[in-house]
């Protein structure tokens, strides 16, 4: 059973937090979750959604269908239709509007609520919250622990306010006639579950690396990453800048990877493309540096808030001149965390910038991983620096010395006696500029060189899921869509089913890919992408000619749902038709609703509301 | 004192550059206080200025141009207790890097920055920079540039560096001085220093310096801010005071980061993840 919860309201009203919130007391009654925010680029004003998948089995992927959606306005119910089922349960304020399709209706008086109890639109979240434990067989208790641990620091007022607000709405709904389900059902035993997102284990990954020095300009959907580590230096030490733009962020960063520490800087594409030509310096002065690119739909400022795989090419080209680099792509939170982990040590071993990227549909929705199994994770990772030493006895000292592996020794700069530059133009072993044409090709031959030793050492090849030798079908994907993928897998139980999962994008040796393709030959190969030009698909033909023809590709801003891969596999075209269809429908129809209805009418009844009190208090 | 020189290679200057006079103030103030090259961090620009990297030995980044501020500032963060200076002309820090230098000095960063201030663009052979004077006339601006000089002490100043400084490179001797207090300062110090370009600038030379310059009284109180403003605002008559123009006392930026007790890079690791995946759940 995958129950599908949404709740969705006027955007700057705590939509994000009380789907949090739903997502933690749906974990901590044992259950995994999945969630899915929508919000526009906006603070105030137009529409926030928030879905929370709930389970028993693992969850990797949203689903469509909506069992229950929570209306905090008649825009939610309208721009959402095209989701619901006569199943469906729809939790309304008859005085707003009442559903004019077949579902189950739930009447919760939400106005009348805050008449009553005098509170603004934010607190109403927490009664809607309340009424859904009550509606899918939850524990008041579980929400009430969590209202503690968010308010208790702000005093037993604020605590006992939020309490009787969540009993009310629980009250509410238990009135209600519709039997009560037990989604919620709290379970006995069970491991303890984390909920968290890309951005996250982003940021657990860096703190468990040693990255010792993080500087970022903010940018959605890379901002978290800053804001998190940022209140989190206090306890682990980090430092955490942020400074006048993405050119510093990566400079500064390039300086303390320079004096010793461990650095990394985030961003989005726009702020990615100020910070290319410091990673061509980080190329050939050879100084290691992660950088985390949380993709969002380009060009330029693009569609901000949203998602799309549009940036793995210029990731992989970015930075002028030839330098070895390493692009790294999880597919969920856990695997952001190992290969956060192993992004440091690549960038440290091979002395070169080592790129980990997102995008907005993994740096923000959350998964619910055992606790435990991230803590070992953390815990025994060991951290390798390869030829970064303390110490030295060479004198002079040659920084760039040449050797096999294309790696030097690189003495972190404090020790007396010697001294050394992390130098931008060519240089000699020492580390002076030359123009010189014998030294200038040993040099680019000895960085280069780093990539055969990468392939010898640490890349892998992309995982499997399924058995790659029965399966008809096989996908091949990388990045986000892997979640999906592994869902459309379960659903498509009559066909036989292989999914190639790539991680390490780039760079990538030719022959083994070959070999594994080969082992495809006959198959219906799959490629799905989040994006319009299928940049992974031109990615493996470059490096090692395999090329994919078929194609399922998408680039509306949106994630891939896994039934849209169903639907594309199993041809059917007119279900998304369908869909197509209604949302153009509900568009025109709905422009004209929002504007009459009025978006302004709930924010100015909410500043009505705030001035009440206000003048009240200052009596 | 370390047997470490800080002579690099033969410097590439053109004869009679004022790089020539800078490269001595700053290797002899830095020798003065004695430093060894293995003892201080020093961020190149790009440009003749910059060059100096080959030039003058220690633990350097030579990195983009523009970006040699920022460098330094991370290097800073990352081993506070290394002395910081950045190496730069007026292109680099005022013009590309400009908006890191103003962030600079708001921060109070503990770097000395020295810029090479010529007016114009020696390496790319002849562009106008953007200190030159307003209607100066280069390969770049043939009918004069349109833009009024940005005023680097005045900005200095205005956005909270602790320290601003001026000097010629034609008086190595006061250079060397402005150079050690520069150096021994505490937060975030500019030496802006006037500088002919014998080959690309035939209007601000030697005897144009030595005509427009002035050395500071001995009686000038360089902690008064509004008198330091005044005097940054004379260069609009082509009067350019030499020596310290500002200074005050106050809070580097890696004091007031309270987990910089000690140099980033010699703490130890930090291992206590639990209370952080505690938080998720």
């Amino acid at each position: 059973m995958r129950f599908n919860w949404k709740i969705g309201g006027e955007a700057g009203f705590g939509i994000m937090t009380s789907g949090l919130a739903f997502a933690k007391i749906a974990t901590r009654s044992g259950y995994n979750i999945f969630d899915y925010a929508e919000y526009p680029s906006l603070i105030r004003g137009g529409h926030n959604t928030y879905e929370v998948l709930v389970s028993s089995d693992t969850l990797t992927a949203p689903k469509w269908d909506i069992d229950l959606l929570v209306c905090l306005n008649k825009e939610t119910f309208d721009l959402h239709k095209y989701r619901l089922t006569d199943k469906s349960m729809i939790v309304f304020d008859p005085e707003m509007f009442s559903p004019d399709i077949p579902c189950i209706q739930i009447p919760i008086g939400f106005t009348q609520i805050k008449k009553t109890e005098k509170i603004d639109q934010m607190m109403v979240n927490t009664i809607a919250v309340a009424a859904s434990i009550a509606l899918l067989g939850g524990a008041l208790q579980v929400f009430e622990e969590l209202i503690h641990q968010q308010f208790d620091r702000k005093g037993k007022e604020v605590v006992n306010f939020n309490l009787r607000l969540a009993k009310i709405g629980y009250v509410e709904a238990m009135k209600s006639k519709h039997p009560k389900l037990d989604i919620l059902k709290k379970k006995d035993v069970f491991k303890q579950k984390m909920v968290i997102a890309g951005n996250e284990s982003y940021c657990l990954g860096a703190m468990a690396a040693d990255c010792r020095y993080y500087a970022s300009y903010p940018m959605t959907p890379a901002s978290s990453v800053l804001t998190t580590l940022a209140v989190w230096q206090s306890k682990n030490q980090m430092v955490v800048r942020h400074p006048e733009d993405e050119l510093s962020a990566i400079n500064s960063a390039l300086g303390a990877a320079f004096a010793g520490v461990r650095a990394s800087v985030g961003t989005s594409g726009g702020g990615f493309a100020l910070m290319t030509e410091a990673i061509s310096y980080a190329g050939i002065a050879e100084i290691p540096i992660v950088v985390f690119l949380a993709m969002r739909p380009g060009p330029a400022t693009g569609v901000p808030t949203w998602t799309e795989q549009g940036d793995l090419l210029f990731a992989v080209h970015a930075g002028h001149g030839e330098f070895p680099k390493m692009v790294l792509a999880p597919g969920d939170p856990e695997e952001m965390v190992a290969l956060t982990l192993k992004a440091f040590d690549l960038a440290d071993v091979y002395q070169t910038p080592c790129i980990v990227v997102s995008d907005k549909f993994l740096s923000e929705s959350h998964t619910s991983p055992d606790k435990e199994m991230i803590d070992q994770k953390l815990k025994n990772h060991e951290i390798r620096r390869g030829k970064i030493v303390p110490d030295t006895k060479e004198s002079p000292y040659l920084r760039y010395k040449c050797a096999d592996d294309g790696i030097s020794e690189m003495l972190i700069p404090g020790k007396k006696g010697v001294f050394y530059q992390a130098n931008s133009y060519e240089h000699v072993e020492d580390s002076h500029t030359t123009e010189d044409v014998g030294v200038r090709v040993q040099q680019v031959d000895k960085r280069n060189a780093k990539i055969l030793t990468y392939f010898k050492h640490d890349f892998e090849l992309p995982k499997i899921f399924g058995d790659l030798k029965e399966a008809d079908i096989v996908f091949v994907s990388w990045g986000s869509v892997k979640g999906s993928i592994l869902e459309v897998q379960k659903m498509l139980v009559d066909k036989k089913t292989a999914y190639i999962h790539f991680t390490h994008l780039y760079p990538m040796p030719e022959e083994p890919i070959r070999l594994l393709f080969a082992q495809c030959e006959g198959k219906r190969i799959v490629l799905i992408e989040n994006n319009s030009q299928a940049q992974f698909g031109q990615l493996l033909r470059m490096q090692s000619g395999i090329f994919i023809r078929e194609k399922f590709l998408k680039y509306d801003g949106r994630p891939i749902w896994p039934e849209e891969i169903r639907d594309y596999i199993l041809g059917k075209r007119a279900q998304s038709e369908k869909i197509e269809k209604n949302i153009k429908e509900i568009a025109q129809s709905e422009t004209a609703e929002v504007k009459s209805e009025g978006i302004k009418s709930q924010q100015e009844q909410d500043l009505l509301c705030k001035l009440e009190i206000f003048s009240k208090g200052s009596d | 004192m370390s047997d470490l020189s800080f002579d690099g290679y033969a410097p590439t200057w053109c004869p009679g550059c004022g790089d020539w006079g800078i490269r001595v103030g700053i290797k002899s103030a830095l020798e003065q206080l004695g430093f060894d090259p293995s003892t201080l961090f020093i961020s190149f620009d790009i440009g003749c200025s910059g060059n100096m990297n080959d030039f003058i030995n220690g633990y350097a980044m030579h990195g983009l141009h523009g970006r040699s501020i920022p460098t330094a500032v991370g290097m800073k963060c990352a081993h506070h207790d290394m002395k910081t200076i950045v190496i730069g002309g007026d292109g680099g820090i005022y013009g590309e890097g400009g908006n890191h230098f103003l962030h600079a000095c708001r921060g109070n960063h503990d770097i000395t920055v020295i810029v090479h201030d010529n007016m114009v663009y020696g390496l790319t052979t002849g562009q106008v920079a953007p200190t030159a004077k307003k209607g100066f006339k280069s390969k770049s601006t043939p009918q004069g540039i349109i833009e009024v000089p940005v005023n680097p002490l005045a900005l200095a100043i205005t956005q909270g560096a602790s320290f601003v400084s001026q000097g010629f490179a034609g008086d190595a001797r006061s250079l060397i001085e402005i150079i050690k207090a520069a150096v021994t300062h505490k937060g975030f110090s500019l030496v802006n220093i006037l500088q002919p370009c014998v080959t690309f600038n035939k209007i601000n030379t030697y005897q144009y310096y030595l005509k427009n310059t002035y050395k500071l009284p001995e009686d000038y109180k360089s902690g008064d801010k509004k008198e330091a403003i005044a005097k940054s605002m004379e260069v609009y008559e082509e009067k350019y005071p030499l020596g310290i123009l500002y200074r005050e006392e106050k809070p580097a930026y890696h004091e007031n980061i309270p987990q910089l007790e000690g140099p980033l890079v010699n703490r130890v690791r930090f291992t206590d993840f639990e209370p952080f995946t505690s938080s998720f759940v």
